[in-house]
């Protein structure tokens, strides 16, 4: 297995070398080593040593679709890795024309589904400092313990439990071969016990966990769909939102913007990871695509360009129970 | 804050008697802006405009609130009242006091406070309101006319007699629509064909007419004076420059199909004209039955035609055409009686519909004018008419009367005793309907001078007996069951939008009823305006209506439309949306969403750490804008914005009513 991803990554970093130093790219989003073994963060690599720090592996959650907007506008073309998840969000930021895909290399690797270091943690009843792992196929062995190992499905992230396709689509080559789609895979199991509640308790709950949110706008920030120029949040004419930290502001922010990344949420889940106090931001979006699809039918956002996005479109058999 | 004044109108009792006019002015002068407030009795009237007018100049006023009926009433009269007093029209506000409030309020203690509130909301707005400009728009002179029935027909005939080119826009292979498919009219009993075909004669020979038919409306953008509309000539298979019209095709044509313009009763060849007075006289080829299209062989209309004017190969013709005004005139389908499984209608072939017992009538009819039985083809000796089959019913049919029944019935029963005096003719009805000149003289005609015998009630079976049929009912005058045998039964069923309609409606975006009839955009004040400018209805489209009347509708229709296209420019929407290039990200979902077509993108530059660079944003064409707003609500960062109706504006609409409680 070791060997396998030492391949992998020999791979994927002679593929991308070939275009950087070329020049076909004048740069190479990517992953390198966090801190820690178990972090991995975006790497920006524009010369042969800042390759020689990229890395793949069961770590690199980050979606780095989001930076498209802003590096474009200083480079020419830009070369990125992608997850299942993350080309889905590129597919969506060019149907929204935020970027131009002619100005773009996406490199596509297939996603076996990232580990949760919080479940490492769990199951270990360690310290992560203290622990270690060993992959194998389907298998995670905990160091630091007495060997124990555990199915990777149960140690990955809540988002890549419920990914249908892991594997990446409409990029210009994948570097890896492909894992197949997991369609088997619950996507709104969340969704539908929090609808089965009653709503006096479900307003309960949302209002339990929007207590909690610090307003720092992270969730925002780290999505590939907040693609405005100037949020809503900080307009002032007219202004919707007040700077008090009151939880019905709160409300008002997490709805608004759950809302206004309706049709595009691609499920990357990067606001649910990005936030500092753990608000369940992905039922939220959860809640909108399961709705859109019963309303309007089978819609993934990104999956496929040529499908027009149904919540831009109107078929005269759209349901309209409002006006009915 | 600029200096408002408001304006309080009594309407008569309409307002006042529900609202406390004084308490409302007396609220009203203590709003923030607000340096005048006064009432009248009649806002509307000259007088109460001059009040308006002089005290803008009194008064020094900025913006002005009227509370009056809805702003669809009386908001032009106010415009150019503030405007003639040296205001933008776009200064006025509207605080609609009638229909929103005195009119469904009877409590002055809940409807006085309302009033209070809706006022306070208008100002609000109004001291947010900003001057706006329309722009003046060129008319282009050509009207369509969509539906080549009587009143399409007439309508198209009204509009080229004023000088201007009609293109009239027929889907069937001739026009004449239903009134052709009809042997006689009531109550002068007119041959219909005798009346009809001199008008399709004259559609054809006008200078002005430019006839499609075998065409359908696809695809209608634009706007009023700016209609862009696609419509779709289907393919004749025939060179209309060659044909002759002489018949030879479709004499020799071998494949037959149930005939529309029979009602399924008789036959039709594949290759066919509808009826032999068809305008054009050009016959199609239905390429569905076609035994050369469905199957490769047979070609023998070609081989026959001595004008070589076959052609297979033809192909739909698209036309992309600009039209100022758009004149909609689809008339009505007979309603499809399956449901009514109890009179036997599709199961005997001696129950038939009124439309299908009509053509029994005409010579070129499925029976060459004969009146007999389908099943046996004797003439009938006893015939029963059931009247407001669909109409009426409110559990499986239409709730409202279909208005022709009750005389085209008494006419079909006094034809039917012209042709065969010896037969007799019962009538079920539940009310007779004859209001309209000469209408309750002809039914008391057939009663009394043709013996038809009319039963008050309603028929609960139809079924077979031996050879005829057994009609089981109720008199409902003298409460018994009643049994009548007869030879035939007809079927008076509803007159129905046609199937297409709604699909027609969203094309043209026009409203219609529950029912699917389109809607005119006032009942009484607005009968043959849509609430979309620039398009026109006549005839039974917009609901079940005789022959004088779709001819009087379409006169009036044609009527409005050439004011329309008499005028050199028309005003556009001021009411636009706006974009604001420094905040709009480009994603062009605004784009997508517009009905009119009016958003587009266009490049703007921008300075980025010393570099220019340029990127697209959306922008708004403002003659194309209608105002509906649908792209200022698909915009998340708030970047277009409809003038007159601006976000702070509805939000300060909205904070003014809370403040009230």
């Amino acid at each position: 297995m070791a060997e396998r991803r030492i391949n992998n990554m020999e791979k994927i970093r002679t593929a991308v070398a070939q275009d950087l130093l070329s020049g076909r790219i004048d740069l190479l989003l990517g992953w390198e080593k966090g801190l820690y073994w178990w972090q991995s963060r975006p790497l920006f690599a524009r010369n042969s040593e800042d390759l020689q720090r990229l890395t793949w592996d069961s770590f690199c959650v980050a979606n780095l679709s989001g930076y498209l907007q802003e590096e474009l506008k200083e480079n020419k073309k830009i070369g990125i890795l992608l997850k299942g998840c993350d080309s889905r969000a590129l597919n969506r930021l060019v149907q929204d024309q935020m970027v131009d895909r002619e100005r773009v290399v996406a490199y596509g690797l297939p996603c076996p589904g990232l580990l949760d270091p919080r479940l490492l943690k769990q199951e270990a009843g360690l310290e992560l400092t203290a622990l270690g792992i060993e992959e194998g196929e389907d298998r995670v062995t905990l160091t630091g313990t007495k060997g124990k190992s555990i199915a990777r499905e149960e140690l990955l992230l809540e988002k890549c439990r419920r990914c249908h396709h892991p594997d990446p689509v409409g990029c210009d080559q994948l570097l890896l071969p492909p894992v197949g789609s997991r369609e088997d895979r619950s996507r709104f199991h969340q969704v539908t016990r929090l609808e089965e509640i009653p709503a006096e308790e479900r307003f309960a709950y949302w209002s339990s966990q929007f207590e909690r949110c610090l307003r720092c706008y992270a969730c925002r920030e780290a999505c590939p769909c907040c693609s405005c120029r100037e949020c809503f949040v900080e307009q002032e004419e007219p202004r919707w939102l007040g700077k008090a930290h009151e939880n019905s502001e709160n409300f008002i922010y997490h709805l608004t913007r759950a809302f206004h990344s309706a049709g595009r949420c691609v499920e990357c889940g990067e606001c649910q990871r990005v936030c500092p106090v753990e608000l369940p931001l992905m039922e939220l979006s959860s809640k909108i695509i399961k709705d859109i699809n019963e309303l309007y039918g089978e819609y993934q956002a990104g999956l496929d360009t040529e499908q027009d996005p149904p919540l831009l479109t109107y078929q005269p058999d759209d349901p309209a129970a409002f006006v009915e | 804050m600029p200096r408002i004044g408001v304006f309080i109108c009594w309407c008569g009792t309409n307002i006042a008697g529900t609202v406390e006019i004084e308490q409302v002015v007396n609220a009203a002068r203590s709003f923030p802006g607000v340096v005048y407030a006064g009432d009248y009795r009649y806002l509307c009237s000259e007088v109460g405009q001059k009040l308006i007018k002089d005290t803008i100049k009194k008064e020094n006023l900025e913006r002005v609130v009227v509370g009056t009926c809805s702003p669809r009433m009386h908001e032009v009269t106010f415009r150019k009242a503030v405007a003639e007093a040296g205001l933008n029209p776009y200064l006025l506000e509207v605080a609609n006091l009638r229909e929103h409030c005195s009119w469904v309020h009877k409590d002055p203690a809940e409807a006085t406070p309302k009033a209070i509130a809706l006022v306070r909301a208008a100002v609000s707005k109004a001291s947010l309101d900003e001057p706006l400009t329309a722009l003046m728009l060129d008319v282009e002179k050509r009207a369509l006319v969509i539906g080549g029935g009587i009143a399409g027909i007439q309508a198209a005939l009204d509009i080229a007699d004023s000088g201007y080119t009609v293109d009239l826009v027929e889907k069937e292979p001739s026009i004449g629509g239903r009134m052709a498919q009809l042997e006689k009219t009531f109550p002068t009993l007119d041959c219909a064909a005798c009346i009809l075909t001199p008008k399709m004669v004259e559609v054809a020979q006008h200078p002005n007419i430019n006839l499609l038919t075998y065409s359908e409306v696809e695809a209608v953008s634009g706007f009023v004076g700016q209609f862009d509309v696609r419509i779709r000539s289907r393919a004749r298979s025939i060179d209309p420059s060659k044909c002759t019209g002489c018949g030879i095709c479709y004499e020799k044509c071998p494949a037959k199909v149930p005939s529309e313009f029979d009602m399924e009763l008789g036959k039709r060849k594949v290759i066919y004209v509808p009826f032999p007075q068809a305008v054009p006289n050009i016959p199609v080829i239905d390429r569905e039955n076609c035994l050369y299209f469905k199957r490769g062989r047979c070609r023998i209309c070609e081989k026959e035609c001595p004008a070589e004017a076959i052609d297979f190969e033809q192909q739909d013709e698209i036309i992309e055409r600009r039209y100022g005004v758009i004149l909609v005139a689809t008339g009505f389908d007979s309603m499809d009686l399956t449901g009514y499984g109890e009179y036997g209608y599709g199961q005997h072939p001696d129950v038939l519909s009124a439309l299908q017992f009509e053509r029994l009538f005409n010579a070129s009819g499925p029976t060459a004018g004969q009146v007999v039985r389908l099943s046996n083809g004797r003439p009938p000796q006893r015939v029963v008419f059931i009247q407001c089959v669909g109409s009426r019913d409110i559990a499986r049919g239409q709730n409202y009367c279909s208005k022709i029944c009750c005389m085209f019935t008494s006419k079909q029963a006094i034809l039917l005793k012209e042709k065969l005096p010896e037969t007799e003719a019962y009538i079920f009805y539940i009310d007779l309907r004859t209001a309209g000149k000469g209408y309750e003289e002809f039914q008391r005609r057939a009663a009394e001078e043709y013996g038809v015998i009319y039963l008050r009630g309603s028929v609960g079976k139809v079924f077979p007996e031996g050879e005829r049929l057994l009609v089981r009912g109720v008199d409902s005058l003298s409460g018994r069951p009643l049994e009548i045998e007869a030879d035939l039964v007809v079927l008076a069923a509803a007159s129905v939008p046609r199937r297409d309609a709604p699909e027609l409606a969203r094309l043209m975006s026009i409203n219609s009823d529950r029912y699917n009839f389109f809607d005119e955009a006032h009942p009484k004040l607005r009968p043959v305006e849509t609430h979309t400018a620039g398009i026109f209805i006549a005839g039974a489209c917009q609901a079940p209506k005789d022959i004088p009347e779709a001819v009087a509708q379409a006169g009036a229709a044609a009527a409005k439309a050439v004011t329309l296209l008499s005028k050199e420019k028309l005003q556009s929407e001021a009411c636009v949306a706006k974009v604001d290039p420094a905040r709009c990200s480009g994603c062009l979902h605004c784009e997508a969403v517009c009905p009119y077509g009016a958003i587009a993108a266009t490049e703007t530059e921008e300075r980025v750490r010393g570099e220019l660079l340029t990127r697209t944003v959306a922008e708004v064409n403002p003659a194309l804008c209608q105002g509906c707003g649908c792209c200022t609500m698909t915009c998340r960062s708030g970047s277009v914005t409809l003038q007159g109706y601006t976000d702070e504006q509805m939000l300060a609409e909205v904070d003014a009513l809370c403040l009230q409680r």
